[in-house]
């Protein structure tokens, strides 16, 4: 009896899983054929922990057997009582009983106790594993999705995997046997009344069918009126400054009130068609309780059952809906579970960088040349067309030219960000695509235009460029980087915690960090994008004083906006449209009167 | 005052109608059992057919009965939670719409989303359960006990005796069950924020060969929320057994009891049954009871959570004056202004200047000098702790906002531009422009020819924060959002920073046109020049103002400011036009 009392107690864990389950649920509409395939990798991720899971279900076996003997023993106690049978006494019997009912507890802990482990421990390598994927996923694959829903699948997808594994194996497997152990006894206590409460199932499953084949589509619904909602807030709320600027309150306000209300008439149709469900069952239960007690009754007049029997059946009725009902309610979640299972397996599935037959290279000299080099992002018009030239070890390259011309897309290549689609890059003479990313990118300073800053002290984002630096050394890098002075002004010195993307800091100041990240990395080749503009004119000299060391005998690709940077370079590459259009010294290119010419000019006319 | 709760009011009738359904679907069940007891002790031991069958058939009809309620009772308790939840998420909204800038800037966007959807989701489930089970659950409780009571006493004492005691245990491991489910909270928090600054910064630790580091960084902290959950759940799970077994251990108790006083004729069998579904329909509700306690501490945190916001305060409307005078000229003075933010950083010091009608004033200065405040006064975004603002010598305080703010175009420095149309966009700026003025604002911004080069042109559709187009674009729609509801006052928050030379000089020529006063934050000395004159800024304070040769003569900051950006001059070519 009382088997799935503590059904209360999961759904403590469940709530807070179902509340986040609706952020930024893509509604999946897979087939069910599909969703096995993902039940088979579920249980390739829960293979490791198989032998606990055999203790797990044995215990449920265990459980499940105590749960169906409580009911029959008051039962069969009561008859003692009622009819004086006296074949066992009655002590015997209810001591019997306590031993029942403390197994019972004790089991029902022990499972719990030890899926919850299981659960949490297949989900936190599911996690990792996921993150760790991530990390080795073409940048293309970022480019293409939002940060958010990469996000909901870290967290609130395999939230809803926890909390399935958590409570459905044992839900499932404890309710099947329950209802098979409980009409087994049933049938050996009264075939005539097991027909009659069995009669209860085929309106049970009716009725169940008729309420999720109707919040099934709106609980989507909702979701994706949520979701709007969501967007719009996020939107508004962020450009509150223009909002409030312009005066355009009442009009947002209008704007949310209709979504709002679109989310309410779909939130109420949801809420009434599943609030039948807890209703439905209480009617199950109630009627199955009186039903049992009126044939019962009639029965028991006959001499075919006795009076323990029919409070047995009552108990049974009962643990006979609550699997059942506790089966649709799993189902719910389940279907939830595997959705969000899938959505983190289909991330896994894309495949990694491929990085066979690839080899590390180590010491430089820092050559590089683009051999007739051609690259479009995902089926747009090709951004750069057939680059070619050549850099020498230690020489420094400017790359000008409008927006959109390409620059960009040259380091992002150089850097194996992405691969060109037809030539190739030799670095030393080596192919970039016989040499492994990651030692690689380990040849290379990055000093790029959007500074990322982490949430951590500043010591920790400057070591950020060399993990096994002192604290010495990152001093050192901060004071070669000119950012010594204004880092100890701030309140912690070097220990400052940095909050959300470094907002604290200025622009220039951050700049300045990134600057001592590379020297601290000290890299046979740099890249560096130039700031064009927020940063004010004391520190922008800070920064060009900085790069003026860090670019010494060092191979340097400089996506330039300086006058100094360019006229210093070794050579200028002036691109348009993706094709190098001039290319050479300063001197060189403004001989030629070009479109490097006429650049210059226009620059030089407004300093003067 | 709480805001949240008082919203409820207005369904007031209705959820009352909710309780007396769930009152009577409650009664049903209690007297359930009752009359099981009854039709054993008068009908099946005497074995009486008739009085079997009689309370066969009350007993169907009451369940039927109670079912009827129960589903009249989800339509109402839904029209309830959810038009609750509806006029909730308006209000806080509106609200939030009549914040001061100042005040909502305490707030991250994230934070008011999750307080919009999930806290008023929270609230809304509890307020749907408040009026099915939660307070069905402890009236069934007590009503259960009376009924036990009114069945046989001395049995029933057993029951009510313990009760009590298993509710103070359930309390107990509530609050320590809940104190752990925080941490849980938190340590999620923690692995969704290194999520996120995995996610933004992708390139970075590519670039830096940093996965592996991130994976350490990763997995600690998800050990970390899997050892707290771990936790969490199995010290749950740990109360339900242990009530389960305290209740069971009641009823053998009964049992144990009831034998006694069936043999020495204290009770009947019936009541002896009756007495024992009573306990354990006891023993289901007292389940329940952790959950709802559950329910109710969440939905307790989303109130205070909502709450926080209803209790900011709204925009403060000082003054009515007439703008009729002002519209025609907009002189601007600043009285000795002081400005600092919650967190007592002075950002703005002794700030006394003055614009005269349809000047141009250029502003430089180190990040961080207090520029963008400086701006953020004018429109009333916020607001000065010392000192006064004059628009054509009104104190701009006593002008209505709204008033205000329509003869203000701002460009910020951050391109904020909305999920629409490039059309609606610039609309943002005069919802009353027509077509025209739209094109002529995107041609003085000169953003008209890129505009008609998109294949939809002035009806392309831009996302959130105009994924599809450059800095420069971007820039160049928010000048013309500023120019097309034609201001007085204009100010260009480091607005041209992303423009090319040419592009610049074209914008600020067809600035000219418009009859206003401009405040330019500029890096650039050839852009200052430009003005009628410049305010140098340093650490908050105004150090030096007048023109260009006036300044090179006073200001050593300004000289070699002068000096540096003529060697490392800014080539900025990226914007020419094509």
């Amino acid at each position: 009896m009382c088997r799935k009392e503590k059904a209360g107690f999961y759904d403590m864990s469940m709530w807070r899983s179902s509340q986040r389950r609706r952020y930024g649920m893509p509604l999946s509409k897979e087939e069910k054929q599909f969703r096995w395939v993902t039940i088979k990798r579920l249980w390739q991720e829960l293979r490791e922990n198989r032998r606990s899971l055999i203790v797990v279900l044995l215990t449920i076996f265990v459980n499940s057997l105590l749960g169906i003997s409580g009911p029959f023993l008051i039962g069969y106690t009561l008859d003692e009582m009622i009819y004086r049978r006296e074949t066992v006494p009655i002590p015997y019997l209810l001591a019997a009983l306590i031993l029942v009912y403390l197994l019972h507890s004790l089991t029902t802990f022990l499972q719990n106790y030890w899926m919850i482990g299981i659960a949490q421990t297949t989900v936190h390598r599911m996690r990792t594993k996921l993150f760790h994927h991530l990390q080795f996923l073409p940048i293309a694959f970022f480019d293409k999705r939002q940060h958010g829903e990469l996000m909901s699948r870290v967290t609130n997808d395999m939230d809803n995997v926890s909390t399935t594994l958590n409570n459905s194996i044992i839900q499932i497997t404890s309710s099947l046997l329950t209802l098979s152990g409980t009409i087994i006894v049933m049938i050996y206590l009264s075939p005539l009344l097991t027909i009659i409460t069995l009669t209860i199932v085929p309106i049970l499953f009716a009725g169940m069918r008729w309420i999720t084949s109707r919040t099934g589509p709106l609980f989507q619904k909702q979701q994706h009126y949520l979701g709007e909602l969501n967007g719009y807030i996020e939107e508004m709320v962020s450009g509150q400054n223009i909002v409030k600027i312009y005066s355009q309150e009442d009009v947002v306000i209008e704007g949310f009130i209709e979504r709002n209300e679109k989310l309410r008439n779909v939130g109420y149709r949801a809420q009434v068609y599943s609030g039948f469900i807890p209703k439905f069952m209480t009617l199950l239960n109630n009627g199955s309780f009186a039903i049992i007690a009126f044939s019962g009754g009639i029965f028991a007049l006959h001499g075919l059952v006795t009076v323990g029997v029919i409070v047995t059946f009552a108990e049974y009725a009962r643990q006979f809906t609550r699997p059942l009902n506790e089966l649709a309610n799993q189902f719910n979640t389940m279907l939830a579970a595997i959705a969000g299972a899938e959505r983190v397996f289909d991330i896994m599935d894309v495949p990694k960088e491929d990085e066979r037959d690839a080899q590390d290279i180590h010491q430089i000299k820092g050559e590089v040349m683009y051999h007739r080099v051609s690259f479009s992002y995902e089926d747009k018009e090709e951004t750069v067309k057939n680059i070619h030239f050549h850099v020498r070890p230690g020489e420094t390259v400017a790359l000008v030219g409008p927006t959109g011309a390409g620059k960009t897309t040259l380091i992002n290549l150089l850097s194996r960000f992405y691969e060109p689609d037809d030539g190739f890059i030799t670095i030393d003479g080596m192919d970039i695509r016989k040499i492994s990313r990651t030692s690689l990118r380990e040849q290379f300073g990055f000093v790029l235009q959007d500074v990322f800053l982490f949430e951590g002290t500043i010591r920790e984002n400057i070591r950020y460029g060399r993990l096994d630096a002192t604290d010495e050394e990152v001093e050192e890098a901060a004071i070669q980087a000119n950012a010594d002075s204004f880092i100890r002004q701030l309140p912690d010195g070097y220990d400052t915690v940095l909050s959300q993307d470094g907002a604290g800091i200025s622009q220039g100041q951050k700049q300045l960090i990134a600057i001592a990240r590379a020297i601290l990395r000290d890299p046979a080749i740099l890249i560096l994008d130039e700031a064009t503009s927020n940063i004010d004119t004391i520190t922008e000299m800070k920064i060009q004083e900085a790069l003026k060391k860090l670019m010494q005998n060092r191979t340097t690709f400089v996506i330039a906006h300086r006058l100094n940077t360019i006229q210093n370079a070794d050579q200028i590459l002036v691109l348009k449209e993706g094709r190098i259009i001039e290319q050479g010294t300063h001197d060189a290119l403004l001989r030629k009167k070009g479109f490097y010419y006429n650049l210059y000019c226009m620059a030089e006319k407004e300093l003067i | 005052m709480n805001y949240v709760l008082k919203a409820l009011k207005p369904y007031k009738k209705w959820m009352i109608v909710a309780w007396i359904l769930m009152i009577i679907e409650l009664f049903v069940e209690l007297l359930l059992p009752f009359i099981m007891g009854k039709m054993v002790d008068e009908g099946i031991l005497p074995r009486n057919l008739q009085l079997v069958v009689f309370w066969g058939s009350i007993l169907i009809g009451l369940s039927l009965f109670s079912f009827t309620s129960g589903i009249i009772n989800t339509f109402f308790a839904a029209k309830v939670s959810q038009s609750f939840a509806y006029d909730i998420r308006n209000q806080a909204f509106q609200k939030i719409q009549r914040l001061s800038f100042y005040e909502l800037n305490r707030f991250s966007t994230s934070a008011v989303v999750t307080r919009l959807t999930n806290d008023v989701h929270q609230v809304q489930i509890t307020v749907f359960m408040i009026l099915r089970v939660f307070f069905r659950v402890p009236l069934l409780i007590i009503f259960g006990c009376m009924m036990a009571l009114l069945v046989n006493v001395r049995l029933a004492l057993i029951l009510t005796c313990i009760i009590p005691f298993s509710i103070i245990f359930l309390f107990l491991m509530m609050r320590r069950g809940i104190r752990l489910f925080t941490k849980v909270q938190s340590s999620l928090d923690k692995l969704n924020r290194i999520m996120r600054e995995n996610l933004a910064a992708i390139r970075l630790i590519r670039a830096f060969n940093r996965g592996l580091y991130e994976v350490n960084r990763f997995t600690e902290v998800n050990k970390d929320l899997q050892r707290n959950t771990q936790l969490a759940l199995r010290f749950v799970e740990l109360t339900g057994p242990i009530l389960l077994f305290v209740m069971n251990a009641c009823i053998v108790l009964i049992l144990w009891f009831g034998h006694f006083q069936l043999t020495i004729g204290g009770a009947g069998a019936g009541e002896v049954v009756a007495i024992i579904n009573y306990g354990m329909r006891i023993t289901h509700s007292l389940s329940m009871l952790s959950w709802i306690m559950m329910g109710i501490s969440r939905a307790k945190a989303s109130v205070d959570r909502l709450n926080e916001i209803f209790h900011l305060e709204d925009e403060k409307e000082v003054g009515q004056s007439e703008t009729a005078s002002l519209v025609k000229r907009a002189t601007l003075e600043f009285n000795h202004v002081y400005f600092s933010y919650y967190s007592g950083r002075e950002v703005l010091k002794d700030i006394h200047f003055q614009v005269k009608n349809g000047q141009t004033v250029a502003v430089l200065g180190a990040t961080g000098s207090g520029k963008t405040t400086l701006f953020q006064l004018i429109p009333r975004l916020v607001d000065p702790d010392k000192g006064t603002l004059y628009l054509s010598g009104v104190d701009i305080r006593k002008i209505p906002r709204n008033k205000l703010r329509k003869l203000v175009g701002y460009v910020p420095q951050e391109s904020h531009l909305f999920t629409g149309t490039i059309k609606e966009n610039i609309a943002w700026g005069n919802r009353d422009a027509d077509f025209s003025e739209i094109v002529q604002a995107a041609k003085d911004a000169q953003i008209h020819e890129t505009i008609v080069s998109f294949p939809d042109g002035y009806d392309t559709v831009i996302g959130q924060k105009g994924i599809n187009l450059s800095g420069g674009q971007k820039q160049r729609l928010t000048i013309a959002r500023a120019l097309v509801r034609k201001p007085k006052i204009l100010l260009l928050d480091n607005a041209t920073s992303a423009l090319d030379v040419q592009t610049e000089r074209k914008l600020l020529t067809a600035l000219k046109r418009y009859d206003c006063t401009i405040l330019m934050i500029t890096q650039k000395i050839t852009t200052a020049r430009l003005a009628d004159f410049i305010l140098l800024m340093d650490e908050g304070r105004i150090i030096a103002q007048g023109t260009h040769e006036q300044l090179l003569k006073e200001s050593d900051l300004y000289r070699q400011i002068n000096v540096s950006q003529r060697e490392s001059g800014v080539l900025r070519h990226e914007h020419v036009a094509k």
